[in-house]
């Protein structure tokens, strides 16, 4: 991770979205103050956080690694402001991050946005206005996806892209068939299906002989498991039965009783996974399948 | 590995990119070339596992090492030269797939032995008879080379050739190389190496204009002033005078690098990405690029002066150069292309060595606006519009513009809208190398040029040298850290324009 050049920021309480476009015109000038010429807005994207209050110091870490890969506008939404009060709290950070060969730098804006009462409901109309216009809009959810809620439907309708993480649900077999309902509205990314890429690798090494699999046992999360699993039926067009146990990753893969070489893979971490992410267009039918073949099995 | 219309699970994965199975035969292993591009290139692919898992690579050339000593030697390079962190996994597993043999080209019994060492390659490591072959060496041993290598060209497997630069030093030299290869192999096996091509940059110039509905509709003679390119290095002969004083500038960066740039900016849009529909659209450029005559085409050669604050001596004072020396280090022309879009159009170009800084952009200057409505004393500071493309360094392009300069009465300035890679796309850009070896090994030869490009290419430039033979300049004629001799000014000023603001 690369540390910002320099990082002007801004905080006020129960503000106006005016006050915050202010802030970041402010911010951006006070950033390139003591550069040699104006800091480079080359964004290439809106980058939407929904991020409940236990999810907000992973979160920070994530973005903090993002920021010189992808060099966006991030609007961080924490629900959970106080209840009766519809307040709009807000930290507005612009931080600068070098260029190799160039004086100048490189800016990335935070918008994080504390969503109090009624607010948190409706954070569409509270991102609208400070999009980025003409490029595509990102939204990472993490945690559960509350299915049918307003702010969800929200958000969705505003976003190209829904990324999420199914290892973040409690239930992800559950979960899947409700979120395999998104996918004609907004095109879904699965930070756990980019971790399961080296065993869809070294399983699609195994061709043909995975071809008549009928059992595929995996010791790992809940989610990598089922979507190897609902990978396999709807590539192969086949039922195969999932069984292992569950483990923190994925420690081992065994198609028919026989065990996988283990794949080599790089430990990645949360802001690169993320950052392969966004660099996603478009939807995945192969995910989307995957996702709609995964079923509720006992692990 | 099954194709994916096999293999079902293929579908989205990465490894669908990946090369099939191949052995990597370099000849010139213990050259500079090697050292500083081809084994980074490699190491950077390796790293991101874009190598096929059934590979090898054979190191052929005339120093008598052994395998841990070619090993150890590369291990070196790739520390010095790569641009990724040097990890120790990766390197120990492209180091067990890398062999070495001390060979004589033109010794039928070390090539016989290469061959068989190759064969065992394919039993070993289930290369399954895929050959690449990387010629990077001298001109002078490629024909034999070359022979070599077609007595042994196999029908098991697909051979793929990958012939560096120069190709030939005049189009009968490269012609007559051509007819070498074909006697062996067959045209699709050829793979022309031109490294400018392998750059994102250059690749960009083609997303540029045919990506964005704003520019190719004002991409022709109606609206553009005037096309100028120029590839400056600042350094001096960094050791090459052996070539270079053979080659000049013309044949080290004009009739390749230079000619497939203008190539790439003057095409017509090709109905695909595919290697021949774009190649077809650039071998047109270059047959419709009329022979600049004399008047038009300048060369110079450096004298003493300053780089970077330090003194460097002359093109002539340089180690194994002639004191005498008549080699050109620097050449502007004013070349015309002539089609419907391009008629009286200018393409200026220029290359030269010991220039003020190293530089690799294209610039298109717009015709003016044919009637703007301001004082003329608001709009004195206001330039012609231009879009530069900036090959090297700084990737990426710029547009300069006029805006209004905030006030209360109106004055005009110039100023940039710039496009930084580096800003937008926080990732590194890959080596051309890299690229240009994946292509190889995948088959994919748009980014290599055709054997018809290569010949128009020569055909320019043998009749530049045609003319250069009739007079004797007065070398040196610039000094270094200059931007070239004043005839290279010249030549755009008795046109009323000027060499792009340095």
């Amino acid at each position: 991770m690369t540390t910002a050049a320099h990082l002007e920021e801004w905080t006020g309480e129960n503000v106006s979205l005016a006050q915050i476009e202010n802030a970041l015109a402010e911010l951006r000038r006070e950033s390139c103050e003591d550069t040699e010429g104006p800091d480079l807005r080359t964004s290439v994207m809106t980058h939407i956080a929904w991020v409940p209050p236990e999810w907000h110091k992973a979160a920070w870490a994530t973005l903090e690694g993002m920021a010189e890969r992808h060099p966006s506008r991030a609007i961080v939404l924490v629900p959970g402001g106080a209840d009766d009060h519809d307040d709009l709290d807000a930290r507005v950070q612009v931080a600068a991050f070098s260029l190799p060969g160039e004086r100048r730098h490189v800016a990335a804006e935070i918008v994080e946005l504390l969503l109090g009462g009624r607010r948190a409901r409706s954070p569409g109309s509270i991102v609208m206005p400070l999009l980025i216009s003409g490029l595509p809009v990102f939204c990472r959810w993490r945690g559960s996806l509350p299915f049918g809620e307003q702010e969800l439907e929200e958000l969705t309708g505003i976003a190209d892209r829904l990324v999420i993480d199914s290892r973040e649900w409690d239930d992800p077999a559950a979960d899947y068939p409700r979120l395999a309902e998104l996918f004609d509205r907004v095109a879904v990314s699965d930070i756990t299906w980019r971790r399961t890429l080296p065993w869809r690798v070294a399983l699609a090494h195994e061709w043909p002989e995975v071809g008549r699999c009928t059992e595929l046992a995996v010791e790992g999360p809940p989610a990598d498991a089922h979507l190897l699993a609902g990978w396999l039926r709807s590539r192969l067009n086949r039922d195969v039965r999932l069984a292992g146990e569950a483990a923190d990753e994925v420690e081992s893969v065994a198609v028919d009783g026989r065990e996988l070489p283990r794949p080599p893979a790089d430990p990645v971490s949360s802001s690169e996974l993320l950052s392969a992410e966004l660099e996603t267009f478009g939807r995945d039918r192969v995910y989307e399948a995957a996702v709609t073949a995964a079923r509720r099995e006992r692990l | 590995m099954a194709t994916t219309q096999e293999n079902p699970l293929l579908e989205g994965l990465p490894l669908a990119q990946t090369p099939e199975p191949c052995v990597l035969v370099i000849f010139g292993a213990s050259g500079d070339l090697t050292k500083r591009k081809i084994f980074p290139a490699l190491y950077a692919l390796a790293l991101r596992r874009l190598l096929p898992q059934q590979f090898a690579i054979l190191g052929a050339a005339r120093s008598e090492w052994s395998d841990d000593e070619f090993r150890h030697n590369m291990e070196a390079a790739v520390r010095e030269f790569g641009r990724d962190e040097f990890r120790d996994d990766v390197w120990e597993r492209l180091a067990e797939a890398t062999h070495y043999r001390a060979l004589e080209f033109s010794d039928d019994a070390g090539e016989d032995e290469l061959t068989r060492f190759v064969e065992q390659m394919d039993s070993e490591r289930g290369t399954a008879g895929n050959r690449v072959y990387y010629l990077a060496v001298p001109p002078d041993a490629m024909p034999t080379l070359v022979g070599e290598l077609g007595e042994r060209h196999t029908t098991e497997g697909w051979t793929r050739l990958i012939v560096e630069k120069p190709f030939g030093r005049d189009q009968s030299s490269a012609r007559a190389l051509n007819e070498r290869i074909w006697q062996h192999f067959a045209e699709d096996e050829v793979y022309r190496i031109d490294h400018y091509l392998g750059k994102e940059t250059v690749q960009n110039m083609a997303a540029l204009r045919f990506a964005n509905g704003i520019f190719e509709p004002i991409w022709n003679r109606q609206f553009i002033d005037h096309v100028q390119i120029t590839v400056a290095e600042s350094i001096g002969l960094e050791g090459r005078a052996g070539y270079y004083e053979q080659a000049g500038a013309i044949r080290d960066i004009v009739q390749n690098h230079m000619l497939q740039l203008v190539a790439l900016t003057a095409m017509e849009p090709p109905s695909d990405f595919t290697a021949d529909s774009v190649r077809n659209e650039k071998v047109k450029v270059l047959r419709s690029i009329h022979t600049p005559g004399p008047k038009h085409v300048v060369r110079g050669q450096y004298g003493r002066g300053y780089v970077e604050g330090i003194e460097v001596p002359a093109y002539r004072e340089e180690p194994g150069v002639d004191p005498n020396s008549m080699t050109e280090t620097y050449v502007a022309a004013k070349l015309f292309v002539d089609n419907w879009r391009w008629a009286d159009t200018p393409f200026y170009v220029r290359t030269g060595k010991r220039l003020p800084r190293r530089e690799t952009t294209i610039t298109i200057q717009f015709k003016r606006a044919p009637h703007p409505p301001f004082a003329e004393a608001a709009a004195e500071e206001l330039r012609p519009n231009l879009l530069t493309i900036h090959v090297q360094p700084d990737e990426g392009v710029s547009l300069a513009i006029g805006a209004k300069v905030p006030g209360l009465g109106v004055k005009l300035r110039t100023v940039h809208m710039d496009f930084v890679y580096g800003g937008a796309f926080q990732v590194e850009m890959p080596e051309a190398y890299e690229r240009l070896l994946l292509d190889a090994m995948r088959g994919e030869a748009t980014l290599f040029t055709r054997a018809d490009e290569v010949d128009e290419q020569w055909a320019i430039i043998d009749a530049i040298l045609a003319a250069w033979k009739r007079d004797r300049p007065a070398f040196p004629n610039y000094a270094a850290g200059t931007w070239g001799p004043p005839s290279a000014d010249e030549l755009l000023h008795r046109d009323g324009r000027s060499w792009r603001h340095h």
